[in-house]
């Protein structure tokens, strides 16, 4: 068995982000990390894998050559290969372009599966894995809590408002997987010793069959117009207590009562 | 020439820091000083399926291979942690001793349980009158006379003595050696072990150094008195600045001690007594300051700060004090 885990590098979550004047995320100015959610779908791979013996894990990256940090990153959780896809015409592409290239990336490749954290921490589009499934004409299972692989079949609950849905599909299918599915491990030394070692296979636009034409910022389908920062909090209602506590307990369960809590 | 460290070296160092942040955060720390043993023996199967318990022996025993240099960086990590685990007392200097002095039987019969998590190892060197976690250690490396011995857990007793430090329980031990004990290595060997611990101890101590300064840091960040943050004021940001200094000195005579440790250098015995002088100091300074720019909430028993300011005391005496180690370097570099 083969699997895929597409990994994006995003900015540190935790980091003051800043905007480019073309309206894109400033990359460099910030501590860049692997996206967190995608440390699901390589623990949920990497437990695939010590299941079925045999199979291949292999983390695909479209970012440019400092995205090579990343990739170790990932391959140092016990991967087995990696995909790179850097091309300066890539900058700024969309989540429908970013899709096609990963599509192209894996026209040539054999693969059963590819597993994928639902959304990246930076844009949180959640739809790189349908459009990636749409571009490879491949079932999506998405928003994934459970994976079973039987033979040639993957049967996986999904996360619904109110419970879950159980879903399967032919193989090869590619899956996104949300936080409750696994705990990741922790990369182990010999992992981070044996991942500078590991084959990554580098390709540009030419070699996923597209060109400068059809992806970046100036061919996006999609346009970002304006981008305004988070509204400062509000500071809330002080309630001043006489001391008894009664003041203080109405005015909490008036609050609740208000919101339907109560 | 470069002294830096390898991409590598700062890849597990990295990864050392979200394991602890993980797996040995404050709350951890706290719960070990409440624990019987002071111990987690989970935590310790974790470290030793991540690397670090089997990370200076040998390949063909099941480790890594690795050694001082590689190590250095991970002490610094656990001592930021205040990790309650023996990781000194088994990675740093259990292993090295066993690989240098131990018999083929010993080693054959050792290296591969600790790399594995299965066995714990404690030291007595230099006649310390305290062992730390000779009650869950499996292994006592002991030094009598000219003589080392590998003594196994059911020919030694630990009796509990009081220890500043919650999370790192000191005993006194009686062995029962013999023949059958005795390691072959001598003097020698325990003297380079001693100074294993001692720059091992910097290396705890300059993490745990730099942690307190951090939390410190960012406490005077948050602190607002005159309806400004504390760290605004010169005084305060004097009494950081001069931490920093002490800290940053010091790491580097850690780490040049380790290099001198792991290329047998002629100088690793004084190079170990620097480190260890230096590290000592730049704790009492990080100690003292970053309690007094905490003021009365930073020796409460809820605020955290506490727990690395008692291991820090705990460790200025472990693997010899400042003094002694002044005295062993007056008499090395002037006799």
């Amino acid at each position: 068995m083969r699997i895929i885990c597409p990994v994006k590098r995003v900015p540190d979550t935790a980091a003051k982000k800043a905007v480019e004047p073309d309206l894109t995320l400033d990359r460099d100015g910030v501590e860049a990390v692997l996206n967190a959610n995608d440390e699901w779908s390589i623990e949920e791979a990497l437990r695939i894998k010590e299941r079925t013996p045999g199979t291949e894990v292999v983390v695909l990256c479209v970012g440019p050559e400092q995205a090579q940090q990343t990739i170790r990153k990932a391959l140092s959780y016990g991967l087995d290969g990696a995909i790179q896809v850097s091309d300066p015409g890539i900058s700024g592409s969309d989540a429908s372009g970013i899709a096609s290239i990963v599509a192209g990336a894996l026209a040539d490749e054999e693969f059963d599966l590819v597993i994928m954290g639902n959304q990246s921490s930076d844009a949180r589009t959640m739809l790189l894995p349908a459009m990636l499934a749409e571009y490879l004409d491949l079932p999506a299972l998405t928003y994934c809590t459970k994976l079973d692989i039987d033979g040639d079949t993957v049967r996986a609950e999904r996360e619904m408002p109110g419970g879950h849905q159980v879903v399967e599909a032919k193989l090869p299918a590619v899956v996104s997987v949300v936080e409750a599915i696994n705990e990741p491990r922790y990369p182990s030394f010999k992992g981070i010793m044996a991942a500078k070692s590991k084959p990554v296979v580098v390709k540009d636009l030419q070699d996923v069959g597209l060109d400068a034409e059809m992806v970046g910022l100036e061919h996006a389908w999609t346009q970002v117009l304006e981008v305004t920062p988070r509204p400062p909090r509000q500071a809330g209602d002080k309630v001043e207590d006489d001391g008894s506590g009664t003041v203080g307990a109405k005015a909490l369960a008036d609050f609740l009562v208000a919101r339907k809590f109560l | 020439m470069d002294f830096d460290f390898t991409e590598e070296q700062y890849a597990l160092r990295d990864a050392a820091r979200d394991f602890f942040a993980g797996e040995s955060p404050a709350s951890h720390v706290r719960a070990m000083w409440a624990s019987e043993t002071g111990r987690s023996p989970e935590l310790w199967g974790k470290m030793a399926d991540t690397g670090f318990v089997g990370l200076t022996v040998p390949e063909e025993h099941g480790g890594l291979g690795l050694g001082a240099v590689d190590l250095v960086l991970l002490l610094e990590e656990a001592g930021a942690a205040a990790l309650p685990e023996p990781l000194l007392e088994t990675t740093a200097i259990g292993v090295p001793l066993l690989v240098e002095a131990g018999t083929e039987a010993q080693q054959k019969d050792w290296l591969p349980r600790i790399a594995a998590g299965d066995a714990v190892v404690t030291v007595q060197l230099m006649d310390a009158p305290y062992v730390a976690d000779a009650h869950i250690a499996d292994l006592l490396l002991l030094h009598r006379g000219d003589a080392l011995h590998a003594v196994p857990r059911d020919r030694f007793a630990a009796t509990a003595q009081p220890s500043q430090d919650g999370a790192r329980r000191l005993f006194t031990v009686e062995a029962e050696t013999g023949d059958d004990t005795r390691m072959a290595g001598g003097a020698a060997e325990a003297a380079a072990a001693w100074d294993r611990g001692a720059a091992g101890t910097a290396a705890l101590l300059n993490g745990l150094s730099q942690r307190m300064l951090d939390v410190t840091v960012a406490y005077t960040k948050d602190r607002q008195q005159f309806g400004r943050p504390v760290g605004s004021f010169q005084a305060v940001k004097h009494k950081l600045a001069e931490t920093l200094l002490v800290v940053e000195t010091s790491k580097a005579a850690a780490w040049y001690a380790a290099l001198a440790l792991a290329e047998g250098r002629a100088d690793r015995s004084e190079a170990a007594s620097i480190a260890k002088v230096a590290a000592t100091e730049a704790e009492i300074v990080a100690n003292r300051e970053t309690l007094q720019v905490h003021g009365g909430i930073g020796f409460t028993w809820e605020h955290d700060l506490h727990l690395w300011l008692k291991r820090g005391k705990a460790l200025e005496s472990s693997y010899g004090t400042a003094t002694q180690h002044r005295a062993l370097l007056a008499d090395r570099l002037f006799s």
